[in-house]
């Protein structure tokens, strides 16, 4: 079973998003936090990463810097699902896309649950292919 | 007096509404996405969390209109008047129960001692702790090692009564306040360390207070944290 690490600070938001991928069959852990992320992403070994950027104290970014600083997590794929409107992000998307390895870049108001679960689907098809 | 997010050129006053308007995205993408689970599992809608959603989103929506309205000095709107500071902790706990459920945060009532009325616009100042309150029950679950209690409290200080919201979490500093006012209207999450959010609650609740010439303050009381409105003490009102 495919395991999805979930980093979404809003409980609400996190909680959908979380009943709508363990029915869609994922096992899924949820965190509101950087730094929980972290030992979360130590404990359960995800498979797939999706990542809010706003956080309180710790940005998304800086999660993403600490959780490719591991070699384990080097290739693990990672999905942004964030309220920052991708134009906002013209001058840091080589930074997400080459150096952090970033696979997606989802607006979350614009992004259906239905899109979501079509992403994770298309990339973890590809991920097996590989 | 500290920079308020109603002083100064008119653009700046554009940016409170900016910070709702983006603020406003949270609550629908839930009733959006809530929506779409129950047609994804084909089951029921989660009624009781859409109409707890909606009423918080309305409630942020009034605040923000009595703030503008009082940082334009409406005549009828601004009458102040002899308020009781226990009263309305009371009816602002009620009103925000509904969306502390929701969020999983215990909300308590702690009023120790007895505090006169004080002089001051009642409306405004019930809507200013209820948008506070809104904001720290959305952001307390987001913050690290979180301590998911808050308390409606008042006690006496140098200027008068602080009337407010207290928890455990020690990112609610002062520090984080002024950076948060410096950086309103200039970064998408300008209270980093207290919201993930545009922190609309904040600033709505912080222009209100400017609007009744009362000010938001960071504030410590019994080893908790917190963010309250300062009211001064009326020394006739003392006798009532």
């Amino acid at each position: 079973m495919t395991r999805i690490l979930l980093l979404e600070p809003d409980k609400l938001l996190a909680n959908t998003y979380l009943k709508a991928l363990q029915a869609a069959g994922y096992e899924v852990d949820v965190c509101h936090a950087a730094q929980s992320a972290i030992h979360s992403a130590d404990k359960v070994k995800p498979d797939i990463v999706i990542v809010e950027l706003q956080l309180v104290s710790h940005s998304g970014i800086e999660f993403l810097y600490e959780f490719r600083s591991y070699a384990d997590w080097q290739d693990v794929p990672i999905i942004i699902l964030t309220n920052v409107p991708v134009n906002e992000f013209v001058s840091c998307e080589q930074l997400l896309m080459n150096e952090m390895n970033v696979k997606l870049y989802l607006y979350k108001p614009h992004t259906s649950l239905r899109k979501l679960l079509q992403s994770i689907n298309e990339l973890t098809s590809a991920n097996v292919a590989a | 007096m500290a920079q308020s997010i109603s002083d100064g050129h008119p653009a700046l006053k554009q940016q409170l509404l900016l910070s709702v308007v983006e603020q406003l995205k949270l609550p629908l993408m839930n009733i959006a996405r809530f929506a779409e689970l129950a047609n994804i599992q084909s089951g029921s809608v989660d009624l009781n969390s859409i109409y707890v959603t909606a009423d918080a989103t309305l409630q942020l929506l009034d605040s923000y209109i009595l703030g503008v309205q009082l940082a334009g000095q409406e005549a009828e709107l601004f009458e102040i008047e002899p308020v009781s500071v226990s009263s309305v902790l009371y009816d602002t706990g009620h009103q925000l129960e509904p969306v502390a459920k929701e969020y999983g945060v215990q909300l308590d009532l702690r009023i120790d001692g007895k505090y006169g009325p004080v002089m001051a616009h009642r409306r405004g100042l019930q809507a200013a702790l209820v948008s506070l309150g809104y904001s720290l029950v959305e952001a307390l679950p987001a913050m690290e090692a979180p301590q998911l209690r808050l308390e409606l409290s008042a006690h006496r200080c140098r200027y008068g009564i602080v009337a407010g919201l207290y928890c455990e979490t020690e990112q609610l500093t002062t520090q984080a306040l002024r950076l948060g006012r410096q950086l309103y209207g200039r970064a998408r999450q300008p209270l980093g360390e207290i919201s993930h959010t545009s922190g609309a609650g904040i600033f709505v609740a912080d222009a209100i207070l400017q609007g009744m010439k009362s000010q938001l303050t960071v504030s410590h009381h019994r080893k908790m944290h917190g963010l309250g409105a300062v009211l001064p003490l009326n020394p006739q009102l003392q006798f009532i």
